[in-house]
């Protein structure tokens, strides 16, 4: 007969636990104070800022061609997405028409840098949720091929700096299309493998499934965006909805979710890095061998006519947005960054309480946060 | 830069949205901003939460989506942007309301969209707008506050910190100092020149276009009359500088200057070297006399220059080279004592504890001595 402990009056007391700045599993600088009741959080209090460099405020001194570099600095695992927000924004106050040949370069390496920042995901997740370094030694062997596509694209392996208003820096090498179609084959690879590994994987399943489930009214509610929107099966992607660039010559699906809860997210992702590959393989068969990269009769110093705009993409976190006031001349009035992270985060602490700290850092990790973002 | 501004238009057209927002609340006054994506509208601030709420709960707009909040200073007023979206129709409207700088307080929206909740925090850290009934109002990005708002336009980029405008303060001293030592007139600040002479120019133009204006004066001839007027004013300031008795000539060159003191300084620390040797001075004895002399030359220095310019900046040394000197004597002799007292201690047989005192003791004469 199991033996019933007898029921004591002990004060207990809530305990602090202070998770962070400095830990790799809020990855980057975040912290959160959780105040736990035994295993469970009771309440969750999210710090940022620690990133906060005024990235808002630097480019309103800067030139219009200066400020591509600071988004590259915000979001530095989608820098091309971050760019191409930037250089939309300004180009439809300008009423710039980008040559197609550009358009194509911009849609393959945003969708690959897509790609990459997913496998970047997937390899955190992963650790987060148990795998230690297998997840991420599985990703990064092959994301390391987008690295070099990039390379040998822009010059460099982490701040691009290729995208301009009006189209892009220079053309492109001319082993353009076979390189990217190597690194396509290896990605596919990778896909499978975190697939193999993950997907119905029993302890994954076991901590992921039924995680912090958010309905779709909420997901709206709190301003939610991308993955972490279309996990609670709102199908929605800015690609499609607000269509920009040359979206609309693609053929590709939206995977959603039916829970909207940690594992919906994971699968989402891993959908749309399939999706990715459909549309670079069908751009890199449609573009044009050769042409203009960039806008005719553009001068040195962009000039912006007075105006404003709210420019937004589908980045890999969500909707990456940039509201520019333009009152003329070369530098913008206010320049605003809606980081997609940023509003993701912010519901952080509806969707951890009531759950144990261990299942805390999950939740963390499945909003995919970039720091650098969140606090620009 | 500031007289140009957002072309509002008073014409409101007919988007389907705006035609909507008018049947829902007819009586809203609002006016029309014309954007390459979103039709954005400005609101006055009493009817910003009346706006919202119908823009919000009216099943024909169902604004449900708050995708961005963006404050902006517009230096009479801070201005608060609404970028909204409706999933159910699909169709987009920014909202834009203002609050006088002097009273920016804006009703907080959290309670619509909770979305708003770090936008609004955000917003108020950066630009000091007050959003009424925040359920949660603490800085956001700096977990301090900063006691200044950073993304106003009052607030400037970068200011030169108070350590650095001392250290200008005393570069310039230094500089002033030396050209002095080397007989030079003080240097002529040519970029304020150049700033007030540019100044001057802008006023002539000014003026000009103003009378030109008045005349009644084309395009072109505006133009030209402008142009008389500088040449005018060239020749006026050419005339001038030739009346003018003896402009100051091209001032030191810093790099003259510099270099005659350095040649100065090699002399004397040469000379005083010479002399050390003559009288047999020891290694750091010799230094101590060099020192001396090179203090020597820059107090001189510093009373030739003293005229115009306050004391060259002769930094204040904590620890003079003498007294440094003394300590390493003291030190050495103090390091001999020791040595010796433990010898003694050790023949005579002593324990370790009986050692340390006697060294103590040995110490203790000496610093007596000393006193």
């Amino acid at each position: 007969m199991a033996v019933q402990p007898p029921e004591r009056e002990l004060e207990t007391l809530d305990l602090y636990i202070n998770v962070g700045p400095q830990h790799p599993a809020t990855h980057g600088v975040f912290r959160m104070v959780l105040t736990v009741d035994g295993e469970v959080v009771e309440d969750c209090d999210p710090v940022i800022g620690y990133m906060h460099r005024g990235n808002e405020k630097l480019p309103e001194n800067c030139d219009y061609r200066q400020i591509i570099g600071y988004h590259d600095r915000t979001d530095y695992l989608a820098q091309f997405n971050t760019e191409w927000t930037y250089c939309l924004a300004v180009e439809k106050l300008m009423g710039l028409e980008v040559p197609e040949r550009a358009e194509y370069i911009r849609v393959i390496l945003g969708e690959l840098n897509r790609i990459a920042s997913h496998l970047m995901f997937m390899g955190a997740f992963g650790t987060d949720v148990g795998f230690f370094g297998t997840s991420f030694m599985y990703t990064f062997r092959e994301r390391e091929t987008i690295q070099d596509f990039f390379e040998a694209v822009t010059g460099e392996r982490m701040m691009y700096n290729y995208f301009r208003p009006g189209g892009v820096a220079w053309d492109v090498p001319d082993d353009f299309e076979e390189h990217a179609r190597y690194v396509l084959d290896r990605v596919r690879t990778a896909i499978d493998d975190i697939d193999g590994i993950m997907t119905e994987n029993e302890v994954f399943l076991a901590r992921c499934r039924g995680l912090s489930p958010v309905t779709p009214e909420q997901a709206i509610n709190w301003g939610f965006s991308g993955p972490m929107l279309r996990a609670t099966g709102v199908k929605h992607d800015l690609r499609r909805a607000e269509p920009y660039s040359i979206y609309d010559r693609f053929d590709f699906e939206i995977p959603v979710g039916t829970q909207g809860d940690v594992y919906d997210r994971y699968l989402v992702r891993l959908e749309e890095m399939r999706q990715s590959i459909r549309i670079v393989d069908q751009a890199l068969r449609q573009m044009p061998k050769n042409g203009p990269i960039m806008a005719s009769g553009l001068k040195r110093t962009i000039r912006v006519p007075p105006g404003e705009v709210y420019a937004r993409t589908e980045s890999p976190r969500g909707e990456y947005g940039v509201y520019i006031v333009s009152k003329g001349g070369d530098k913008p009035w206010r320049h605003k960054v809606r980081a997609a992270s940023f509003c993701n985060l912010s519901a952080l602490r509806n969707m951890v309480v009531g759950n144990y700290v261990a299942d805390a850092i999950i939740i963390l990790g499945s909003i995919d946060i970039v720091l650098c973002e969140v606090d620009r | 830069m500031a007289e140009e501004t957002t072309p509002t238009v008073q014409q409101i057209p007919d988007i389907p949205v705006l035609r909507l927002l008018r049947e829902a609340l007819p009586d809203l006054e609002f006016q029309f901003i014309e954007t390459p994506l979103d039709p954005t509208i400005v609101v006055k601030r009493e009817d910003l939460l009346r706006t919202l709420e119908t823009l919000k709960n009216d099943d024909r707009l169902a604004f449900d989506y708050l995708r961005c909040l963006s404050g902006v200073d517009e230096i009479e007023e801070l201005v608060v942007v609404y970028h909204l979206r409706s999933f159910r129709h699909g169709h987009t409207l920014a909202v834009k309301t203002g609050a006088p700088v002097d009273d920016p307080r804006i009703p907080s929206v959290t309670y619509l969209w909770e979305a708003a909740n770090w936008h609004e925090r955000e917003a108020a850290e950066m630009f000091g707008i007050v959003f009424d009934g925040h359920p949660d109002p603490r800085p956001l990005l700096t977990e301090e506050g900063l006691g200044y708002y950073p993304l106003r336009k009052s607030h400037p980029l970068a200011e030169v910190e108070e350590w650095q405008e001392r250290l200008l303060e005393v570069e310039e001293r230094v500089r002033a100092a030396m050209a002095a030592a080397a007989g030079a007139p003080a240097p002529v600040d040519e970029k304020a020149q150049k700033v007030a002479l540019a100044q001057k120019k802008a006023e002539v133009i000014k003026k000009a276009r103003e009378e030109a204006r008045a005349k009644g004066l084309s395009g072109e001839e505006e133009r030209q009359y402008v142009q008389e007027a500088l040449k005018r004013f060239e020749e006026e300031a050419a005339q001038a500088e030739a009346a003018a008795p003896a402009a100051p000539a091209r001032p030191a060159d810093d790099r003259a200057a510099k270099v005659a003191l350095a040649q100065r300084k090699a002399e004397v620390i040469k000379k005083a070297r010479e002399e050390a040797r003559a009288k047999g001075l020891s290694g750091e004895e010799e230094r101590q006399y060099v020192q001396e002399a090179l203090r020597r030359l820059e107090q001189e220095m510093g009373q030739a220059a003293a005229a115009p310019a306050p004391q060259p900046a002769a930094p204040q040394r904590p620890a003079g080279p003498e007294d440094r000197a003394a300590k390493i004597a003291l030190a050495q002799k103090k390091a001999e004592v020791i040595k010796k007292a433990r010898e003694e201690a050790r023949a005579k047989g002593l324990s370790g504890e009986e050692e340390r005192q006697y060294v103590q003791e040995a110490l203790r004469r000496l610093e007596q001595e000393g006193g």
